[in-house]
């Protein structure tokens, strides 16, 4: 552009030489000048090119500025974003989630509780996972919220029927109360004495719930059945419940600060002995008329556990002694599994477990006391709902039945023990008339005697090495007491060990028999007493009339069979030791040359059988 | 103590048979019962546990004191009378029904009703021979269930016949005599009375001969006295036994002696009188053995327990097989008898 400028220039200055040079010369100049003019508009010409390529070079310029410009906000904008990003990435490292201090079960529990959830797959992150659970206890959550807050509306629902079942029943109180007045005449008129009952229940009020459920329930009991098979009271004093009543609310207030002393300054034993304090009523039921041998249960209410415990006593009417384990057996054994070694309310271990007690301990500690132990079927009696070993939910609902049949059980259960203390008592200061016996009928009666029996440890029992004693039914708490007694005919001696069940008469004494006669013989090395053992042992309590004793009627089984081993073997031994006494028709019978131990009655004839 | 635990502790097994098709072996006891075990069970070579019995009672009131297998029919000898129940192999069940039964009839003299201490069959001639407690052998017809004839000459009860192919019957019996009939002859043809020789009287254990078997050559017999064998046709006493218990079984096997009874083992000897196994049992006394060669060969040992012992190769104890307790469908049973057995009795007794 500028060569062509100074060309144009150039070539103006040429024109305007030439132009001066004909005007020197004094020629004509005029056709110059127009050539010249003409470059004029040549140079017109350029000089609005320049302006126009210089308008076009600006335009670029402030293009390409404006570029520069977007740019610049670009990375202004990026450098504020890594900034920010910057920012995010330390508080995502400060995060943390309030879900960490949630337990959470793991995936299988959920997908037990929540089965229509879609199970967690396989390749999911951890992360994933961690969140899948987190919904899963979500939902777990919501759903117990709303049981929740149904188990809420329900409860407010009964507590509003409650009351209004409540005003009613306090609308008719005067209408009663002036009826009441109104037949008094009639009252004294049929010499009615409800006041009197009234005021009977005065202590009553302030027993426990369970226990006044029980009081009422044994009360209307007693009241229907005429014979006085048993009888309820309520033992303590109104004071001292009232006493505890006001106690209780003092506690109440100042709660706190009683919790911090215990923890400070008193040993777990004596919180243990506060916190397990009976209620200061408790109930006592007599089995057994007076003047009798009564069984007393004693029941006392536990606020703690939220349940009674039973301790059981005797009172014997001839001041005689004897085993008094017995008792605790019974209530031990009254229902299959329910021994009353745990405590059988629901929840209660973790109600325990927030004040830092053991169930062992409480259990220990009711036993340690003489209050016995807190069986289901005392809960039953009682109303309270139980979780048992096996976690079978029970909430007893009829309870008049279900206690009269307690009542039952106990009182038949007692009767039959002490039948068999009484024989065992009479078997150890040998006053036994086995000669008034049911099968001692034929007239050669016995020939062997009883001459000892003694009690002896489980350990000398065991060494007796029998195949019964292998055959152990499941073991469900049973203890035994052994006895052994001496049989003795001439020459021969049978020793006897008896195996007592705690759980009798659910299951019968237990025999094993060893006879020394020219050798030891027991039911391992000789098929005639193992026999004879059987024999014994297969007597049932069906089988007894009701005035025959089952240790009597085994004692006497074993005895006859005594006699018979001995006479059917001695019928064959070359120096007669034994003659036949019994009448039975064959001394031997079958390949297995059984002994007739089996007595047949048929009309007036007896007779020994295989 | 409980039925179940009472039969568990004193189970008596006086009898077992084969049945013919020598895949299932039967156990009777006392207590009525008759046990069923798959013998296939036993053959297996993997190491569990054989499969469980099949029960099948009797009634209480039946002591089945023998057991015998003919054809499709398991014969059992109980007090006075021997019955047969279809066994339906395929199904593997004992009719319930008794297919047939004879009736031993009563002596006019005797006041009990005999038992049927043995049974012995001659598969040949399809023939039964019933030892029983009246002292009496029975003959009798499978075919019609007729009492061909009566063998008398025992004075007490038989505990063991036995015969051989030349149509002679040897029995042993209560009265410690061996006695030897021909099936074509009303008298007994021979007498051997064991007790009378010292050398085989135990005098405490009495003269009763409580098992017998013969073979071609040889007569055993045992009891209270010792275990001995007898040549047949000469009837001197060739050998006598050492078994320390009274006999109750003997038979036998593979050209060896077997001696069971009461004791706690049983004992195998060579012909020539030396021990050569001694087998520890549980039982209190052997009542009975029976075994086979083929096709699962073994032998099973019963007596007064609760277990079988099963012997493969007749000299070693293999195994032993538990029978009550050990049964198909006993423990729903058991579950529900459980509970409060004598509880009506008590509530009864105090109402």
């Amino acid at each position: 552009m500028e060569d062509i400028l100074n060309k144009q220039f150039d070539q103006l200055q040429k024109a305007i030489d030439g132009i001066m040079d004909l005007k020197a010369k004094g020629q004509s100049s005029e056709e110059a000048r127009t050539s010249a003019t003409l470059m004029f508009v040549a140079l017109k010409h350029a000089n609005r090119e320049v302006k126009q390529k210089i308008k076009a070079g600006r335009d670029k310029l402030h293009l390409e500025k404006n570029k520069v410009d977007l740019s610049r906000l670009q990375l202004q904008n990026l450098l504020y974003e890594v900034s920010h990003l910057k920012k995010e990435i330390i508080r995502c490292q400060k995060f943390k989630s309030r879900d960490t201090h949630l337990e959470l079960l793991s995936e299988g529990d959920y997908a037990d509780r929540l089965p229509n959830l879609p199970a967690a797959k396989e390749d999911m992150s951890s992360h994933k996972k961690h969140l899948h659970r987190l919904e899963c206890e979500l939902r777990l959550r919501k759903d117990l919220d709303k049981q929740y807050s149904a188990l809420l509306n329900s409860k407010q629902e009964l507590l509003q029927d409650n009351l209004s079942q409540t005003q009613r029943y306090i609308s008719f109180a005067p209408a009663l109360r002036t009826l009441l007045g109104a037949t008094q005449p009639l009252h004294d008129a049929l010499q009615l004495s409800l006041d009197v009952e009234w005021k009977l229940s005065a202590v009553v009020k302030y027993l426990p719930k369970p226990l006044y459920i029980l009081f009422i329930n044994l009360q209307s009991i007693q009241r229907i059945s005429d014979d006085h098979t048993f009888a309820s009271e309520v033992v303590g004093y109104e004071s001292e419940a009232q006493m505890q009543d006001l106690l209780k609310e003092k506690r109440s207030a100042s709660l706190q600060r009683l919790k911090a002393e215990d923890e400070m300054d008193e040993s777990s034993k004596s919180t243990l002995d506060k916190a397990l304090l009976p209620h200061p009523l408790h109930i006592r039921i007599t089995i057994g008329a007076a003047g009798s041998n009564q069984l007393i249960l004693l029941i006392r209410y536990f606020e703690l556990i939220k349940c009674a415990a039973v301790w059981a006593q005797m009172n014997l009417a001839g001041n005689n002694g004897g085993d008094t384990n017995f008792v605790h057996n019974i209530l031990r054994h009254l229902y299959a599994n329910d021994l009353g070694n745990e405590i059988p309310i629901p929840g209660m271990q973790y109600e325990l477990q927030n004040s830092n007690i053991s169930a062992e301990e409480c259990l220990a500690h009711l036993e340690a006391k003489d209050f016995g132990k807190p069986y289901c079927w005392l809960q039953g009696m009682c109303s309270i709902p139980t979780v048992n070993s096996s976690m079978v939910y029970n909430h007893e609902l009829n309870l008049n039945k279900n206690t009269r049949e307690i009542i039952a059980r106990i009182s038949s259960r007692w009767n039959s023990w002490l039948k068999l203390s009484q024989q065992i008592r009479g078997l150890m200061y040998k006053d036994v008339d086995l000669y008034t016996l049911k099968e001692n009928i034929y007239p050669a009666g016995l020939s062997c005697s009883l001459v000892q029996w003694t009690v002896i440890t489980l350990e000398e029992f065991h060494a007796q090495n029998s195949d019964v004693l292998k055959i152990s039914s499941d073991d469900k708490g049973v203890t035994y007491s052994i006895y052994r007694a001496v049989i003795v005919r001439g020459s021969a001696k049978m020793e006897c060990f008896i195996r007592v069940p705690s759980n009798y008469p659910l299951e019968i004494p237990l025999w094993i028999l060893n006879v020394h006669w020219n050798g030891c013989h027991t039911s391992q090395n000789n098929s005639a007493i193992k026999m004879m053992e059987f024999w014994t042992n297969s007597l049932q309590p069906t089988q007894l009339e009701d005035n025959e004793r089952i240790l009597y009627a085994q004692l006497f089984r074993t005895i006859y069979s005594f006699d018979i081993f001995l006479e059917t073997e001695g019928s064959i031994q070359s120096t007669i030791e034994y003659n036949k006494e019994k009448p039975y028709i064959s001394a031997f019978a079958k390949r297995s040359r059984a002994r007739p131990y089996k007595y047949f009655k048929k009309g007036s004839v007896y007779a020994f059988k295989q | 103590m409980k039925e179940r635990d009472l039969k568990r502790a004193y189970n008596n097994v006086l009898a077992q048979a084969i049945s013919s098709s020598h895949q299932y072996l039967f156990a009777g006891n006392l207590f009525g019962d008759i046990f069923v075990l798959r013998l296939k069970e036993l053959d297996q070579s993997s190491e569990e546990p054989p499969g469980k019995l099949k029960l099948f009672p009797q009634g209480g009131h039946v002591d089945i004191n023998c057991l015998a297998f003919h054809g499709n029919f398991l014969i059992v000898g109980a007090v006075g009378l021997i019955y047969g129940l279809l066994w339906n192999e395929k199904e593997e069940t004992l009719g319930p029904k008794r297919s047939w039964e004879i009736k031993i009839p009563m002596q006019v003299d005797s006041v009990e009703v005999p038992d049927v201490n043995f049974i012995w069959l001659n598969h040949d001639t399809n023939t039964l021979f019933a030892g029983c407690g009246d002292g009496v052998i029975y003959q009798v017809s499978l075919e019609d269930g007729r009492i061909q004839r009566e063998y008398r000459g025992h004075t007490d009860y038989v505990h063991s016949v036995v015969g051989n192919e030349a149509g002679q019957i040897f029995s042993g019996a209560e009265d410690g005599t061996v006695r030897i009939w021909s099936t074509t002859q009303q008298e007994a043809t021979g007498l051997l009375e064991p007790y009378k020789n010292p050398k085989l009287l135990r005098p405490d254990w009495g003269k009763w001969i409580g098992a017998v078997a013969v073979n071609d050559d040889w007569l055993l017999c045992g009891g209270g006295p010792k275990a001995s064998i007898y040549h047949l046709r000469s009837m001197e006493c060739s050998r006598v036994f050492d078994f320390p218990g009274r006999v109750h079984v003997c038979d036998f096997v593979d050209d060896c002696v077997f001696i069971g009874g009461e004791h706690n083992h049983v004992q195998s000897y060579t012909l020539n009188g030396t021990l050569q196994a001694n087998i520890p049992v549980e039982h209190t006394a052997c009542y009975s053995t029976v075994w086979q060669p083929a096709p699962i060969k073994l032998m099973s040992i019963a007596g007064f327990s609760n277990k079988l012992h099963i012997l493969k190769d007749f000299r070693f104890l293999d195994s032993k097989i538990e029978l009550y307790g050990n049964i198909v469908g006993e423990e729903d049973k058991a579950d529900a008898e459980d509970e409060d057995l004598n509880e009506e009795h008590l509530i009864s007794q105090a109402a």
